[in-house]
């Protein structure tokens, strides 16, 4: 057994591993259906849907984000050609599946290295998950 | 005598409201105010009782369906299932209703059937789940 900390990390985007990547996190969440009928005195629910989105940041050094970035930020529009397949991984563990980027931002300030931050969310189920 | 539908299925609702209807009679009303109420029978009558049946599993939506068939649309008269109004939450509001099986959400009780005021309607929530809601009139079935 093994502790995880950010060495681990990989972020892999349609088969390629993305470099500097800075972080990464990502959120599931299932929408509750409630099912409380008369008389009952206590809420009842079912599964409903199930949302993943995640962020990461990547370091601009060279090109490293532009893979992503180049997904929102363009000339053309936004199309169903721009779902990709992301991987998360650390060490030996993953969650994959496809996504849209979702918010896709550039911050460049004095003092600081440039970096970008995007937001995805996942389309449909995860295609692989090994936690 | 109306055609008679199978009683509603034995499903708890998830929100209902009743409205007691009224018993049938016109008003005049004069010049001066005054106003003559004039009363043309002795039983109560269009009591309306709107059920809302939230996240239900498609089985239960489709007993729904079925039933709005079975009874000819809002042709047939029909029953309240007993379990489905057991399922009040209500219970002091029924005391004094002489019949174990029924309440005060019934039209039962006061000699009525109740029978589709519209067609019910359906919402797929998710695979597995709908929502229904359902709007029923009393109506006096002699």
């Amino acid at each position: 057994m093994t502790y995880y900390s950010g060495k681990d990390g990989t972020l892999t985007y349609n088969g390629t591993q993305v470099a500097k990547v800075s972080n990464w996190s990502i959120s599931a969440t299932v929408d509750t259906l409630e099912t409380t009928v008369l008389t009952e005195s206590d809420r009842s629910y079912v599964p409903g849907l199930r949302t993943i989105s995640g962020s990461a940041t990547v370091f601009y050094y060279g090109s490293a984000p532009v893979s992503l970035l180049e997904r929102v930020v363009k000339t053309a529009v936004v199309s169903e050609s721009d779902i990709l397949g992301i991987k998360l991984g650390w060490g030996t563990k993953l969650i994959q599946g496809n996504c849209i980027i979702t918010s896709a931002e550039l911050s460049c300030a004095v003092g600081e290295v440039m970096q970008a931050s995007i937001q995805f969310q996942f389309t449909g189920a995860p295609t692989g998950v090994t936690l | 005598m109306s055609f008679a539908g199978p009683s509603f299925p034995n499903i708890a609702a998830t929100s209902r409201s009743l409205s007691a209807g009224d018993f049938p009679g016109t008003t005049f009303k004069a010049q001066d105010g005054v106003e003559v109420r004039v009363q043309y029978g002795n039983q109560r009558a269009n009591m309306e009782l709107s059920l809302s049946f939230d996240n239900i599993t498609d089985a239960n939506a489709a007993l729904i369906y079925d039933h709005y068939h079975s009874c000819r649309g809002t042709l047939g008269v029909f029953d309240v299932a007993a379990n489905s109004l057991t399922h009040s939450g209500n219970p002091g509001f029924h005391a004094g209703i002489a019949s174990g099986t029924t309440n005060r959400f019934s039209a039962t009780p006061f000699g009525m059937k109740y029978r589709y005021a519209e067609p019910p309607q359906f919402n797929s929530v998710k695979p597995g789940r709908m929502s229904a809601t359902i709007k029923l009139i009393g109506v006096l079935d002699k």
